[in-house]
């Protein structure tokens, strides 16, 4: 029913961006925190900029017993705390007629007819057939049948022109095999042109950057390969720990599972995959999925043993308050064998990389929240102002920071002012915040338009899910299985992890990054 | 003299040869701030009296959009050439937590301009980085190759304009011989409008309804006349109308103008100037089964969207364009972009602006 967006003139060159075209948004798992603190609030800042298409509705989806006004009351009270465009109650007072709650257990096939029916009504009102946009922001163990009672009431079906597609929230399964069975559902319910598996790290703008910066820019292109680049750092570092019941969740899941899996590997493979053919979602998908499969497995206890760091913290300080050990945490197990913290040294066996190791760490209570990649450059020959005794060595440094203070910063030598030669390291920094006065959309915000537009290049494909899976599994299970499992180390909770973790770079002779 | 006797809030006044090395005593000063800039961006006037104004709202601009700011204020009548310069920085906070600041170079240009514009003035643009340039009220004979051959992008308000025929005709050669990307103001007053119209579009019986339209009507204030007229070739230009004969305005209160569907059929527009209207207070188009309005209030932040078709009415919200010119400023230059489609439209606006003189 709804033509391709070339066919309405008025578009051209209004935005440089597929359009996204109006659809009933159903949001399964709508009383959880992912709907009420990121989604809605997504969604009414894009109406806010007018970027929301015309004719969108929201309906919630959930167990619960609710009213409308009483479902849109809650939505408008977190609204106004975490809305990056603020609160307009004037705004908020339309933008919520086109909210709406479905009442009705996952598992009620009776409430997906209902659902059918209601979202039919809409259509007519609009005065056709319409898109649908189905988002599982539920807990994992109702994704299957979601996903199967859609289809057994045919809302998965495209009718005629108007399309039916499904964002699918982490985590995409807890293992390969899981994985794989997810994606069997979801095959069987959407076709994969139609299956957006979200991973909102790729909607941050300086992700995003990181292809700009790699191929729109002439200078570093030649140099991003193992001829001039030493090593390859991806840190993301949180402080929170186990706040707001997420230990529930998380001592089940662990940091490889919760965030290497998905978030990790993905700015790994846009910070080394090929430049793609073009820009389309599957041209870029296939090189990112090439770096996945290059991964070397680390598929003995004695690899993971040598190249894996898990630890769990002790209680500290952070933000010069104490805090209590992981195992202390509450809803995690005292005797938890869940990693908190994770080191890796990865190598991607590819001709652009081999030899270049990777190193990842991710974890809890570490002393500050900063996620970035640092690209470390080789020192050059020891000739010339290098072989002055006293010059500082070290080569060139790149920093890509994804959040919080979002930006790239590039490290060089330069002699410092004087007489004599003195050489240090100094920095070239370009904050996105500084230079742009206008804050960058959230994550979701640009997601869901791009769902909505069809765009799936900002979303993981099957294959690339699943290569993610295989490299995981080795490391889980050896950690979990195997009788020979790497012990678990410890740190205190504000410091910069375990010492293993540093010996692990250490034995390359390098070190980590001081963030 | 028609330097303001309070010139405080263009800085402290430095001698012309002095201006970067005072420019640089400024950061030493005070090492909690940062220097920042993505752009040149001159204000040019040949009312000097508004330097002080100028220096206000490149204030404001300075919050969203870090950059090099040169005002430029002439005063031809003087009898005397002078030159006078000031410096000073706008700092904004960021994010709460770090004061950005951008640099602002005030001159004052008395007598015959001819060559210190772009020699002296000029070198101190900031290198490699594009140079913004908005000229303030009519062009004038210093618009010349010597200056739009440095321009990046020209940033013009032709509500202000007279006799905006001629003046649009003077931007011609800068845009054919040096590619000048021209910003007019009139069209950003647009923006909202036509993204709403596009999004009313989206709807398949709207689409499918645009070999039906028969009329448009653009009600606007005086202001937004040209800003109207604009929507007319945009509108001319996407659905490929053909000018119907000579493009003629039809009566005194209105410029009408009949344009012919590649189909044959009519197409009858027209700009209507109502006092207390918004610059866009009104859109209706009529395609027979089909109807689209969108409308605002004075004032009011908001458009207004509503879609008759055939029988069916929904209705909408969407944001609107700034007012006030300090935010169509803000909003243009956060857009950037080539403005391909306003040189798109430019051939039939300038054909119905000729019908309309």
């Amino acid at each position: 029913m709804l033509l391709a967006a070339m066919s309405n003139p008025f578009r051209e060159d209004l935005v440089s961006r597929s359009r996204a075209e109006a659809c009933t948004v159903v949001i399964f798992g709508a009383t959880g925190d992912l709907t009420h603190r990121k989604l809605v609030p997504a969604l009414y800042n894009l109406a806010v900029d007018g970027e929301l298409p015309h004719g969108v509705k929201i309906i919630g989806f959930a167990r619960r017993e609710k009213s409308d006004d009483v479902f849109r009351e809650g939505l408008e009270e977190l609204n106004k705390e975490v809305s990056r465009s603020g609160h307009d109650p004037e705004l908020w007072s339309e933008y919520q007629e086109s909210i709406q709650y479905h009442q009705s257990e996952f598992t009620d096939l009776d409430g997906y007819q209902r659902l059918a029916d209601r979202l039919d009504a809409i259509d007519r009102e609009r005065g056709g057939a319409g898109n649908r946009l189905f988002y599982v922001a539920s807990a994992p163990e109702f994704f299957d049948v979601i996903l199967e009672n859609l289809k057994a009431v045919g809302l998965s079906d495209s009718v005629g022109d108007c399309w039916s597609r499904v964002i699918v929230e982490k985590p995409f399964g807890t293992d390969l095999a899981t994985a794989k069975h997810l994606n069997k559902v979801v095959s069987k319910t959407f076709a994969e042109k139609d299956t957006y598996r979200i991973d909102h790290y790729l909607g941050k703008e300086t992700a995003q950057n990181i292809m700009v910066l790699r191929f729109a820019n002439a200078i570093f292109e030649p140099l991003w390969n193992n001829k001039y680049i030493e090593q390859v750092q991806i840190t993301c570092a949180e402080h929170l720990g186990m706040e707001g019941g997420r230990g529930g969740y998380y001592d089940n899941a662990g940091a490889l599972r919760d965030m290497v899996q998905n978030h990790l590997l993905q700015l790994l493979s846009l910070v080394a995959m090929e430049p793609p053919t073009d820009l389309s979602a599957d041209g870029v998908r296939d090189e990112k999925v090439k770096v996945l499969r290059s991964l070397r497995q680390l598929d003995t206890p004695e690899r993971i043993k040598e190249n894996v760091v898990r630890a769990q913290y002790t209680a500290g300080h952070v933000d010069a308050k104490q805090v209590v050990g992981y195992r202390e945490e509450e809803r995690v197990d005292p005797e938890s064998m869940t990693e908190a913290y994770v080191a890796l040294r990865m190598h991607i066996d590819t001709w652009r990389w081999s030899g270049v190791p990777f190193y990842v760490r991710v974890g809890k209570r570490l002393p500050k929240k900063a996620t970035e990649i640092s690209i470390h450059f080789k020192a050059p020959p020891n000739v010339l102002f290098n072989a002055i005794p006293g010059a500082t060595a070290g080569g060139n440094v790149l920093v890509i920071r994804i959040q919080p203070d979002e930006g790239i910063s590039l490290r060089m030598v330069s002699k410092l002012p004087g007489t004599t030669l003195r050489m240090e390291p100094v920095k070239m920094d370009f904050h996105y915040a500084t230079s742009f006065g206008k804050g960058s959309p959230e994550a979701y915000e640009r997601l869901l338009l791009d769902a909505m537009a069809g765009d799936a290049t900002l979303f993981a494909r099957r294959d690339e899910v699943e290569e993610a899976w295989r490299f995981i599994d080795h490391i889980e299970k050896a950690w979990h299985e195997s009788e020979k499992a790497p012990e678990m180390a410890d740190f205190v909770a504000g410091s910069w992890g375990p010492k293993a973790a540093d010996d692990l770079l250490e034995q390359d002779g390098n070190s980590w990054r001081r963030l | 003299m028609t330097v303001p006797n309070d010139c405080s809030q263009l800085g402290r006044e430095v001698e012309i040869g002095q201006i970067e090395v005072e420019l640089k005593r400024l950061w030493e000063a005070d090492e909690a701030r940062t220097n920042a800039s993505l752009i040149n961006f001159a204000v040019y006037s040949e009312d000097a009296s508004a330097l002080s104004q100028n220096s206000d709202t490149v204030r404001e601009i300075t919050r969203e959009h870090a950059c090099r700011a040169i005002l430029i204020g002439v005063d031809r009548d003087e009898v005397e050439i002078s030159m006078r310069a000031w410096i000073t920085a706008h700092c904004n906070l960021m994010n709460g937590n770090k004061s950005v600041c951008s640099e602002q170079i005030a001159f004052h240009l008395g007598g015959r301009v001819s060559g210190r514009l772009s020699n002296t003035v000029f070198a101190h643009l900031n290198s490699d980085l594009p140079l913004i340039f908005w000229w303030q009220g009519d062009l004038s004979e210093r618009f010349n190759d010597r200056l739009y051959s440095l321009i990046k992008r020209l940033v013009i308000d032709s509500s202000e304009w007279q006799n905006p025929l001629a003046q649009f005709e003077k931007i011609v050669p800068a845009m054919q011989e040096y590619n000048m990307v021209v910003q007019d103001l009139s069209w950003t007053r647009t923006y909202h409008a036509r993204l709403a119209i596009a999004a009313l579009f989206d709807d398949p019986l709207a689409q499918a309804a645009i070999p039906a339209i028969k009329t448009v009507r653009v009600v606007t204030s005086a202001e937004g006349r040209i800003a109207g007229l604009q929507l007319l070739a945009w509108f001319a230009a996407q659905c490929e109308w053909r000018k119907a004969s000579e493009l003629i305005a039809a009566e005194s209160v209105a410029d009408s103008f009949d344009f012919e569907h590649s189909h044959g059929g009519v197409v009858k527009t027209s700009v209507v100037t109502q006092s207390g209207s918004a610059a866009i207070g009104l859109i209706e188009i009529d395609a027979g089964d089909v109807q689209l309005t969108i409308s605002r209030s004075k004032g009011n932040q908001v458009l207004h969207l509503k879609m008759k078709a055939h029988g069916h009415v929904s209705e909408q919200s969407a944001p609107a364009d700034s007012e006030d010119v300090v935010g169509l400023v803000r909003d243009q230059l956060s857009r950037g972009g080539k403005n391909s489609l306003f040189r798109k439209i430019f051939p039939v606006f300038i054909d119905m602006l000729k019908g309309a003189s």
